[in-house]
């Protein structure tokens, strides 16, 4: 097959993909929504309940469009979607797309970092555990390993800071930048300063998966035959290892890291809890519980479209790594 | 675990060497740990921290400099038109009266108000010197154009009770009321004025006000810098510089023991721990903690189908005693562990409280009197009363996942089961408790410096609506005395007033008349303050925890 029908069948397929997907997850979230016993007004209202009358109650349904059937207010909400409105949040009284934008960007750093960090710092461990498998150093990484798999991020982060920020005063209790500074004159070591532990409390937690599913790949591969016939042919230590084993072991290893988009997702959103980072999680958060229907959506549809990247991103890397996925997967 | 997966499998060939690899690690290792050391090294270095901890514990310390902790960032931005400043000092604006920190009505940016006979008609008069801190006057046709604004904006702050404003002149504007209000005058003072030239898309995200403070920076989600308005006509603020850290109550605790805030807002459990370099400082509060009873016979439906009413509760002598027999100063100090006090009312110490609402509690035996001259006894020797065929049983339900709520709702039913009342406690969604409250006690939380709220709880009016009267409590005269609070013009009669609809001698809403609710607690709100920072006296807070310990914040000093 030739090289551009293939591309651009790939991305045609792809975006028919998308579409679909991002119409099917917009319905199906409104419905969601429509059936949640959440009241979006009392949501709003909050403490303030024995201040504002039943008249001015009707006057927020009325101003965010609430009497309206569910489907009038899909088809209203679907078509500014369309021509790229998102809508106005309701707790941050600005528009979906500009809340999300400015906390994505926030978020950005932090979730890249950790990506980047629990990939590599779990690619690593794993290959070294497989390689030396039964040594001391494979119990420790899988002893690592299995006890972070079980360990709650939100409580390591806790940990985290009780000992570097509390005991050791070493790193910021939290935020993006030192408190009272301006903008202005934050400078980059500041930022990665700030930056550390929440990126740590989610790399530390990401790496186990990575590791774990390298090893199990390593130790298959090193018990195929073209293994042991390289053995037999006397190769030996980094060599054997970079010739017949990386190679193989990359590429279930990057589209599981490509694949932990959506728990970086989720991670995140516990990590920037704690660390008040102010990044999407902390928003989405603050969506979920105030009932904030507009930006809820918004962020819904966002990390589907982040999720699904994620996944293009690792098809597109294994075709280009393996170029014999083309003629099966085109 | 089991040794077979610390060892792993043994596969065919076992495998040793990879020199390569083994020279690697340490040298990534190391690395890997240099760079966090210079990383943690860069924060104390560039700025050298005064315990030689990170750089930031310096910032808290900066003599003219504040960082506070106490949460609540006002997501929506800092305009009053859609509810900014409704807790407390809206900070960056000001408004016509306020509260003095004992929480009497006095004169902010008016210089005199007036309020017609009729009570439909609110006269105010306001400073000629007040500026914007953009440098503009502030006029009567600002005033005139942040209530219209307020009015239209569909937000929490409530104006339907206002028909218009006028600016009659610069300095005068003039309110017309639909119905008379006394309680109008909150509005007075929790509404800050914004500026009709300045008041665009951007201006909750760039606040231009009146008040003590203007904005510098506001990090979404992070913090809040502020610096002093220079054309505020008060008393000038003592600090150049405040930041307000938007932290959880676990980071603002922790801030506070890494000595990185001089004030950090934290839950009542927390006040028993000790922060070095900090003192407690525990704030009285009227954010209290009370069973509602439903006050009818069962039978009744709401129009969506909700059930109406309970027979044990609707007996008024259920209700006292439960109201004697409970051990309030016992609830302080076991589930708020000392920080609080006991509650008699909605209203504890408020201007419009009557304190002879306070009785005598703990009264076991008193209780066993009044439930047997209601005619309640054990006759079948199970424990619990009966009256005819009923028996003295009922649900109290609390918002799951509230600890204080639950711990506050199983204390009391151990406290009235000697009186042979059987209580069942249920945890249940904020949903579900508006289905169910109407037909079951609930363990609710309020508190307001509006006295409005006392209306809403017990007018009659406004059984069933929204969330008001759950327990659809009706009592005529108790209706009347709230009518002629709401309608008087003078604060000093609304609050008589409000003070005989809680008891005249002979009826009222309290424990001492018709007892429609137990009221429990009102929990402290905890602060830990720096040892040199003054933060003047300390006003009785409403419910809801942060910026009302800011409403005197320009009397806070270094010592």
């Amino acid at each position: 097959m030739n090289h551009y029908a293939f591309w651009s069948r790939f991305i045609a397929g792809r975006a028919a993909r998308l579409v679909v997907l991002l119409a099917a997850v917009s319905v199906f979230l409104f419905w969601l929504v429509c059936h949640s016993p959440i009241d979006p007004v009392q949501a709003y209202v909050g403490a303030d309940m024995l201040r504002v009358s039943p008249e001015q109650r009707q006057q927020i349904a009325a101003r965010w469009g609430l009497y309206d059937p569910p489907p009038v207010r899909f088809a209203r909400w679907a078509g500014a979607l369309l021509q790229g409105d998102l809508g106005t949040s309701l707790i941050f009284r600005r528009p979906v797309a500009e809340v999300i934008k400015e906390r994505f960007l926030a978020s950005l750093a932090l979730m890249g970092t950790a990506w980047l960090i629990s990939g590599l710092l779990g690619f690593g461990l794993g290959v070294w555990a497989g390689y030396r498998r039964g040594s001391a150093v494979d119990r420790a990484v899988k002893w690592y390993c299995l006890t972070l798999a079980a360990t709650p991020a939100f409580w390591l982060g806790l940990l985290l800071m009780m000992v570097f920020s509390v005991w050791l005063q070493l790193t910021p209790i939290g935020l993006a930048a030192p408190p009272g500074q301006l903008a202005a004159q934050v400078t980059f070591g500041q930022r990665l300063h700030h930056l550390l532990l929440p990126a740590l409390t989610l790399s530390i937690v990401g790496v186990a998966n990575i590791a774990l599913h390298t090893r199990q790949k390593l130790l298959e591969v090193m018990e195929s035959d073209y293994w042991l016939f390289a053995l037999a042919r006397g190769e030996r230590g980094f060599a054997l290892l970079r010739r017949h084993g990386l190679r193989n072991i990359a590429l279930p290893a990057i589209s599981l890291q490509f694949a932990q988009f959506s728990e970086l997702f989720g991670g995140s959103i516990l990590a920037e809890q704690i660390f008040s980072y102010p990044g999407l999680g902390q928003a989405t958060v603050q969506a979920g519980l105030r009932g904030d229907v507009p930006l809820l959506l918004g962020i819904a549809l966002f990390s589907a479209l982040f999720v699904y990247a994620g996944n293009l991103a690792a098809d597109i890397i294994y075709a280009l790594v393996d170029p014999r996925l083309k003629a099966v997967r085109a | 675990m089991s040794p077979k997966i610390w060892q792993g499998r043994r596969g065919l060939v076992a495998v040793r060497g990879g020199h390569h690899w083994r020279a690697v690690w340490p040298v990534l290792l190391a690395a890997a740990l240099g760079l966090v050391l210079l990383l943690a090294g860069c924060g104390s270095s560039s700025q050298p921290g005064e315990k030689g901890g990170s750089g930031e514990g310096q910032a808290a310390a900066k003599a003219g400099e504040l960082v506070l902790a106490i949460g609540g960032e006002p997501d929506a931005g800092f305009d009053p038109t859609t509810g900014w400043g409704r807790y407390g000092s809206p900070l960056f604006q000001s408004t016509l009266l306020a509260r003095d920190n004992d929480l009497n009505i006095v004169k902010d940016l008016a210089t005199d108000y007036q309020v017609s006979p009729d009570g439909l008609t609110w006269t105010v008069k306001i400073r000629t010197d007040a500026r914007f801190s953009d440098g503009k006057p502030l006029t009567a046709a600002d005033v005139a154009y942040t209530y219209e604004t307020a009015a239209k904006s569909g937000s929490v702050v409530d104006l339907s009770v206002l028909a218009g404003v006028q600016a009659l002149d610069e300095h005068t504007v003039q309110f017309k009321l639909k119905q008379p209000r006394s309680t109008f005058v909150n509005l007075l003072i929790t509404l800050g004025i914004v500026p009709k030239h300045a008041h665009g898309g951007d201006y909750a995200k760039n606040p231009v006000g009146s008040g003590p403070y203007k904005l510098v920076q506001w990090d979404k989600g992070q913090q809040l810098i502020v610096e002093p308005n220079p054309y505020y006509y008060g008393s000038r603020p003592a600090f150049k510089k405040v930041t307000f850290l938007f932290l959880s109550e676990d980071a603002a605790f922790a801030a506070a023991r890494a000595g990185q805030v001089d004030v950090a807002a934290v839950p009542h459990m927390f006040a028993k721990q000790s922060v070095p370099g900090m003192r407690l400082v525990a704030v009285k509060s009227v954010d209290n903690r009370g069973i509602m009873f439903p006050t009818v016979p069962s039978g009744q439906k709401t129009k969506d189908g909700r059930p109406v009413g309970n027979d044990v509760t609707a007996d008024p002598a259920v209700r006292r005693a439960i109201n004697l027999a409970v051990d309030r100063q016992t609830l302080v100090n076991t589930v708020l562990e000392g920080q609080g006090r006991p509650a008699y009312t909605v209203c504890d110490n408020l201007p419009w409280w009557n304190p002879q609402t306070v009785i005598q509690d703990a009264d076991v035996e008193g209780a066993k009197k009044v439930l047997a001259a209601a005619g309640w006894q054990d006759k079948d020797g199970d424990g619990v009363l009966e009256k005819g065929s009923l028996e003295a049983r009922f649900t109290l339900v609390y918002p799951a996942g509230d600890s204080t709520r639950q711990s506050l709702a199983m204390a009391v039913r151990d406290m009235v089961k000697p009186l042979g009342i059987d209580i069942t406690v249920e945890g249940k969604s904020w949903d579900d408790i508006k289905q169910l409250m109407h037909a079951n006690a609930v363990l609710f939380g309020w508190g307001s410096h509006d006295p409005l709220e006392m209306y809403n709880l017990f007018h009659s009016k406004n059984r069933g609506v929204e969330w008001f009267n759950p327990g659809f409590y009706n009592n005529p005269a108790v209706d009347k005395y709230l009518d002629q609070a709401l309608q008087a013009t003078d604060p000093a009669q609304a609050n008589k007033y409000w003070q005989l609809a809680q008891w005249d001698g002979r009826t009222g809403l309290s424990a001492l008349g018709d007892a429609p609710w137990a009221w429990l607690v009102n929990i402290n709100h905890c602060y830990f303050v720096r040892e040199n920072l003054d933060t003047g006296k300390n006003r009785i807070e409403p419910h809801g925890h942060g910026w009302p310990i800011t409403a005197n914040i320009v009397e806070w000093r270094r010592k």
